[in-house]
């Protein structure tokens, strides 16, 4: 079994749900050959070189990524022809005999989509889905603090940062996976995601609902500690089409913290 | 866990600027100068062409309001919006948006409580608010960087050649993290990456927007990148795979542009000396749940 038969398997899957494969997408072969013979699958939130190396070692030498593996969302690499990094990841990639496929766009286009799935599942936050609301998940009163804790706990991640009063009251909770942490307004209490700039409606808000007296809350993840978890998801939904080879969840893990 | 936000903690800066724009000018006289009179001069003294279609303008008030006074800030954050009030100043100059997007309308929050509040305090207090961002961080030597090395304390250490890269008295990267947490006041906005005892020489300031391209670029001078936003797909990845021999410590957006108003207020002040000026810091946005 070669990489693009297990692409191939893909796109037929998602044709049999109604997907259509995109003419525009980033989703393609990011290194390595694509008729190279697949010994195992590991999918994971991002191609790190630390991920490659522990992929390598387990014996999965397909990689499929949610996330870039070159550092910029179109995985351009002219910029980086002479960078000693970027060489050095990619000579790995080939000497190990290891292929890098994305799986972004199209994943989020499934339903439910798995990398909101993962997120809900680590963050014990399932059981709570609004029936009627995307992205909503309505919990038992809690606090700020409380439900921040909580979280920090279930993830595991060193940077969990967090801006509101730890003393607000939660309900409503919306969260996205990624970059798609969901702007904040009076709609819910607590936005919860991976990542967001700090002029979007979100660490701001916060602070200026605090303010003025209605107070809301966020709470960062960070980009890994939100998506890694749905590409166990994603490994769990390989595995019902493709038999032939052992598919793998790895992690890449939280970078910061990271102490080597 | 790390303690959360205290109110006193937040307005340390504050507190200070406001002590010093009392202390400095002595019995003030009543203005006459128009805002539009203060955006000339800041055109004028500039050294740039002003940019069509500019994200910078005026986003609240009217250009004929006279000026009482000026604050400088990285975000016009209702906090500081009340405190630019407070101490008399109408004037407010932000880096960021005010009100949530680049647009400046709120996004789809017409109705929401937050936003009509906080354009209410923008009305009730007759403030004016003039975001001041482009054209302050197109200014060579890039005044953000510079202002981000001097709260460091490393004013003497900037390289010639290097932009951005400071080449200061060598440490370990566990010290630095400290040094750094304690002079730009850092909360639960601190994140870094890297072997605790990895020796370190040379810095590279990415104060605002840490990009890939400027990462790639400068990062082989040096040994820690010190990052205002990275993208965890773009820069931060980009370190960690550079191996043990390379670190990062981010402290954030606002926190990294904050000595950069300082130096704002500075700026402006040198051509308004009929008006106060200062800068008024918002603080770590972030406390840590870990």
């Amino acid at each position: 079994m070669t990489a693009q038969d297990v692409v191939t398997r893909i796109q037929q899957k998602l044709a049999a749900d109604g997907i259509a494969w995109r003419t525009t997408t980033v989703d393609t072969f990011k290194a390595g050959r694509p008729d190279g013979a697949v010994r195992g699958i590991a999918t994971t939130g991002m191609a790190t070189f630390d991920l490659l190396r522990r992929a390598s070692a387990a014996g999965r030498n397909f990689v499929i990524t949610h996330e870039p593996t070159f550092y910029n969302h179109l995985d351009q690499t002219e910029a980086l022809a002479s960078d000693p990094t970027y060489l050095a990841k990619l000579r790995f990639i080939e000497d190990q005999g290891m292929i890098v496929w994305r799986f972004h766009d199209h994943a989020h286009t499934l339903r439910p989509d798995p990398l909101v799935v993962g997120s809900a599942r680590t963050l014990g936050l399932t059981p709570f889905a609004s029936p009627t609301e995307r992205g909503i998940y309505v919990v038992p009163q809690t606090t700020l603090r409380a439900l921040a804790a909580d979280v920090a706990r279930r993830v595991g991640g060193h940077f969990i940062r967090v801006c509101g009063d730890p003393e607000m009251k939660v309900t409503r909770i919306a969260m996205g996976p990624g970059y798609g942490v969901p702007a904040l307004t009076q709609a819910v209490d607590v936005s919860i995601g991976g990542e967001a700039p700090e002029s979007g409606g979100h660490a701001e808000y916060a602070m200026d609902a605090q303010a003025l007296g209605r107070p809301r809350g966020v709470i960062l993840l960070g980009h890994m500690m939100s998506e890694d978890w749905g590409m166990r998801e994603v490994a769990d939904w390989l595995r019902a089409f493709v038999t032939e080879v052992p598919v793998e969840w790895i992690a890449a893990g939280e970078p910061f913290g990271r102490r080597t | 866990m790390a303690q959360p936000p205290s109110r006193r903690e937040f307005l340390w800066t504050a507190a200070s600027t406001v002590v010093a724009a009392t202390t400095r000018g002595g019995r003030p006289q009543p203005s006459t100068v128009t805002v539009g009179v203060v955006i000339a001069r800041l055109q004028e003294k500039l050294g740039l062409p002003w940019r069509e279609g500019s994200i910078d303008g005026l986003k609240a008030g009217t250009p004929d309001a006279i000026v009482t006074g000026i604050a400088t800030t990285v975000m016009a954050t209702a906090d500081v919006l009340r405190r630019a009030a407070a101490s008399g100043r109408n004037l407010v100059f932000t880096q960021e948006p005010t009100f949530f997007n680049a647009a400046e309308d709120g996004a789809n929050r017409a109705a929401d409580g937050v936003y009509l509040a906080k354009k209410a305090l923008v009305d009730e207090r007759h403030l004016v608010v003039w975001r001041f961002s482009e054209h302050w961080n197109a200014r060579k030597p890039n005044e953000s960087v510079g202002a981000l090395g001097n709260a460091l304390g490393w004013s003497a250490y900037r390289m010639a050649d290097g932009e951005a890269v400071y080449k200061i008295p060598e440490t370990r990267l566990d010290a630095l993290i400290q040094h750094v947490r304690t002079r730009l006041h850092l909360r639960g906005g601190l994140r870094w990456l890297g072997r605790p005892d990895m020796p370190v020489r040379t810095v590279l300031l990415s104060p605002g927007t840490t990009d890939l391209p400027s990462t790639v670029a400068r990062m082989p001078r040096a040994d820690v990148l010190i990052a205002g936003e990275p993208r965890e797909w773009e820069a931060v990845p980009y370190v960690l795979d550079a191996g043990p021999q390379k670190a990062i410590v981010s402290v954030g957006r606002i926190v990294s542009l904050e000595p950069g108003a300082g130096a704002c207020a500075a700026w402006i002040r040198s051509f308004t000396p009929e008006l106060s000026v200062d800068a008024m810091a918002v603080g770590d946005p972030y406390w840590s749940a870990s």
